[in-house]
């Protein structure tokens, strides 16, 4: 009985994993916690919990120079400093000396209002002109030009001189929008940051882990001569591909749930799906993973070629699958290459069911892609090691 | 005090030639910086870039001039690609949930004689899973009603509505374009980090799992001369990769305002606080392989958590809490000071001090450790 003999020497291939894995404490630290908790904590902490909202700029230093001292000036003062994104604005008198201290730590943007403002603001009303406020940066700050400048516009691009109190700029309000006399209804559900990164570590992590052990796994067997003492044995080669997954496939699982349980008790993250789909989807992201990782053992590959390599595919998959930029805004080659990577389609699918909440049996092109690309991957690392099992064991 | 130089610079000696031995650690140390600025280039062009095919679809549910104006500003966008124009709001919105649009933007009946009046509306139904794809839609169509209202002024349309009325001039103090490039100080930083880590696993983990580390330690050579001879090859590597990082982002517009000198000294004090920070840890981890596993996944959160990328000062409060506790971060924020402002050594001596200090503390822990594991 072939098939009760693969079936049995898999599960010896396994356990035989599951007790080298188990020795191995510092795999076992790095493998299932250090790994998924380096990425879930750096995601969680720089985007914050998905259940809480922050300003960005709210405790950043500005300063604030009134060179038009009238009651607009004023007014709009009032506005910034009591509103929530400016918290930590201060008055100053002199704009040279202003300037001058911007890029020593102390504060970062200088919000100047020039002689003027008033009365090109009243004027504004009648003769379609704009008044304007200048804003100096520290652009060492990397975004932070960007930020001042896009929490800055919301505030003043429908500032009233003529009134006291401003209506604040509310949460609705932005995601209404106005342009002129044009309302834009914004519609489409806006999702934390955290819950965007979520399904980013799901994915990631994943590969991180899986592609080393099962290229780095092989290569160390290699380097060590057990795998020479593997293929002497009466097992086939399907038995250790078999064998081997099975046993990733546990450790991925259990990866599915440590990332899953740090982002939702520390980071309150929220995926709109059930658990199963979010771990079907996430163990199709390890086997394409596992398939790439045999094909690349089977190239006779060294251990610390299979670390370089692994960062390489880690940083070509921020790149170009849509983890880090959606593959819409990728243009020319660069378009080509995520259009032909399998992985961007797993994460596609990723995002559609955590996020948006589409069934995954619905999602049938990315499901289709990614059952091919596994199919494929282990038909090819199959016949590859048995082409090359010899080469391999010498 | 000569022998203990002596012993130094014979310890950074041998490292240097077994690495001119090793084709591939050779190939690597040349190459990691080159691939990876590659991977980055890509990752910051498609933000830079002045054109993208983000697709749209557009329901025309009026049929004023303003409105016609409207499509046409939306469908010459170089940004948004209208992949269809639909006759209903439903299907509009069918095509964005089934994934084959990221926005679908709706012109509504009366548009025109709204916008005569002075008050009228669009919906912009967006997929936000595709966060930044739909932020980029979301300002197009911004942008495209703007220019509409605007060319009005001067046209035959005359609407009743007004433009804000204040608008903000934004001048960054480097002088750059506030669009300008962000991050290359922040590749520099990382570069030097992976750099001095991978140093880290050729310096003991290597040595180790040759079995050459015992026979060092049995040389009359002091443990200090060891460390401080690995240490100065890291110093020589790090001026090479660092040069290197300069010519390959100079040849992409990096133009560095400050003191050469000074960002090779910062890239140096990196180098080595990561040097002693990877050697604590190898005297833990004795696996080469594991030990560099470890190492890379230490340096993804650096990317979002050491300033690399994004400023500090915008991170989560908890973010925040770990970036300024991270000595990268000090690191990385003096090259941004030094490349961008030009700023020199009393602006930045600070965060150097803070460097060199974290090194002093960890080199002495890591030869203990080392000693008590050997």
């Amino acid at each position: 009985m072939p098939a009760l003999k693969i079936f049995t020497d898999s599960i010896a291939i396994a356990a035989n994993e599951f007790l080298q894995f188990k020795r191995n404490r510092s795999a076992v630290l790095i493998s299932l916690v250090l790994i998924p908790l380096f990425f879930t904590v750096s995601q969680g902490a720089g985007r914050g919990s998905a259940g809480s909202s922050y300003s960005q700029t709210a405790n950043i230093p500005m300063v604030f120079v009134d060179n038009d001292r009238t009651m607009a000036s004023v007014r709009l003062w009032q506005t910034l400093s009591g509103s929530q994104d400016f918290h930590r604005l201060t008055q100053a008198s002199d704009e040279q000396t202003a300037i001058a201290g911007l890029g020593l730590k102390q504060y970062y943007a200088v919000i100047v209002i020039p002689k003027g403002f008033q009365n090109i603001l009243v004027g504004s009303i009648s003769n379609s002109t704009q008044a304007r406020l200048i804003l100096y940066t520290d652009d060492a700050e990397p975004g932070l030009t960007s930020e001042v400048t896009g929490t800055l516009t919301n505030y003043v691009q429908n500032f009233n001189p003529s009134i006291e109190v401003q209506p604040i700029v509310s949460e609705l309000q932005l995601v209404r929008g106005r342009v002129g006399g044009v309302e834009i209804i914004r519609r489409g559900t806006s999702f934390p940051g955290f819950n965007i990164g979520l399904t980013v570590i799901l994915a990631i992590v994943q590969i991180f882990a899986v592609f080393y052990e099962i290229a780095g796994g092989l290569s160390r067997e290699r380097e060590e001569g057990t795998f020479a003492r593997l293929i002497l044995s009466p097992m086939n080669i399907s038995s250790m591909i078999l064998g081997k997954t099975a046993f990733d496939l546990v450790l991925s699982t259990i990866r599915t749930f440590t990332v899953l349980g740090l982002g939702i008790v520390l980071y309150r993250g929220h995926p709109n799906t059930e658990i199963g789909t979010i771990l079907v989807l996430s163990l199709l992201i390890a086997l394409m993973t596992m398939g790439l990782g045999f094909l690349v053992s089977a190239l006779k590959v060294g251990l610390r070629a299979v670390v370089i390599l692994e960062f390489f595919l880690v940083l070509t998959l921020y790149a170009f699958s849509g983890l880090l930029i959606d593959k819409e805004l990728l243009v020319g080659g660069a378009a080509v290459i995520a259009n032909s990577l399998p992985f961007s389609y797993a994460f596609d699918a990723m995002r559609r069911t955590i996020l948006v909440g589409r069934p995954l049996l619905s999602l049938t092109t990315d499901l289709t892609v990614m059952v091919a690309s596994i199919v494929g991957l282990y038909v090819f690392s199959y016949v590859l090691l048995l082409t090359f099992r010899e080469r391999l064991a010498t | 005090m000569i022998p203990l130089i002596r012993d130094t610079a014979s310890i950074a000696g041998k490292e240097l030639k077994q690495l001119s031995r090793d084709p591939l650690a050779l190939v690597l140390t040349i190459m990691f910086p080159i691939l990876l600025i590659g991977n980055f280039i890509v990752i910051g062009s498609a933000f830079r870039a002045t054109s993208h095919d983000i697709p749209a679809v557009v329901a025309n549910l009026d049929d004023s001039p303003a409105s016609a104006e409207l499509l046409n500003k939306l469908t010459t966008s170089r940004l948004i690609h209208v992949t269809q124009v639909v006759q209903t709001q439903a299907q509009a919105f069918r095509v964005v949930d089934a994934g084959a649009a990221v926005g679908a933007v709706v012109i509504p009946a009366g548009f025109g004689i709204g916008l005569a009046r002075g008050h009228t509306y669009v919906v912009a139904q967006l997929d936000f899973s595709k966060a930044t794809s739909a932020q980029i839609m979301s300002g197009e169509v911004r942008l495209a009603i703007r220019q509409v209202l605007e060319e009005a002024k001067h046209g035959e349309l005359n609407f009743q509505v007004q433009l804000a009325t204040v608008e903000v001039i934004t001048i960054p103090i480097s002088g750059r374009p506030p669009t300008g490039d962000i991050i290359m100080p922040g590749f520099l930083g990382i570069i030097v980090t992976l750099g001095a880590f991978d140093d880290t696993v050729n310096a003991i983990s290597r040595e180790r799992d040759r079995g050459t580390f015992p026979r060092l330690i049995l040389t009359p050579v002091s443990m200090f001369s060891i460390y401080s001879g690995k240490m100065a090859a890291t110093v020589v590597l790090t001026v090479l990769r660092t040069g290197l990082m300069l010519l390959i982002l100079s040849l992409n517009g990096l133009v560095v305002r400050g003191s050469l000198l000074l960002v090779f000294l910062t890239t140096l004090l990196i180098a080595m606080f990561t040097l002693s920070l990877g050697l604590v840890i190898s005297s833990r981890i004795r696996s080469s392989s594991t030990l560099t596993v470890l190492e890379i996944a230490m340096t993804f959160p650096l990317f979002s958590l050491a300033g690399t990328g994004q400023s500090p000062l915008l991170l989560a409060p908890g973010g925040k809490a770990i970036a300024l506790a991270l000595p990268w971060s000090y690191g990385n924020d003096a090259l941004r000071r030094i490349i961008y402002l030009g700023l020199g050594l009393p602006a930045v001596g600070g965060d150097l001090l803070l460097l060199l200090i974290c090194s002093l503390i960890l080199m002495p822990v890591a030869i203990r450790l080392s000693t008590r594991t050997m």
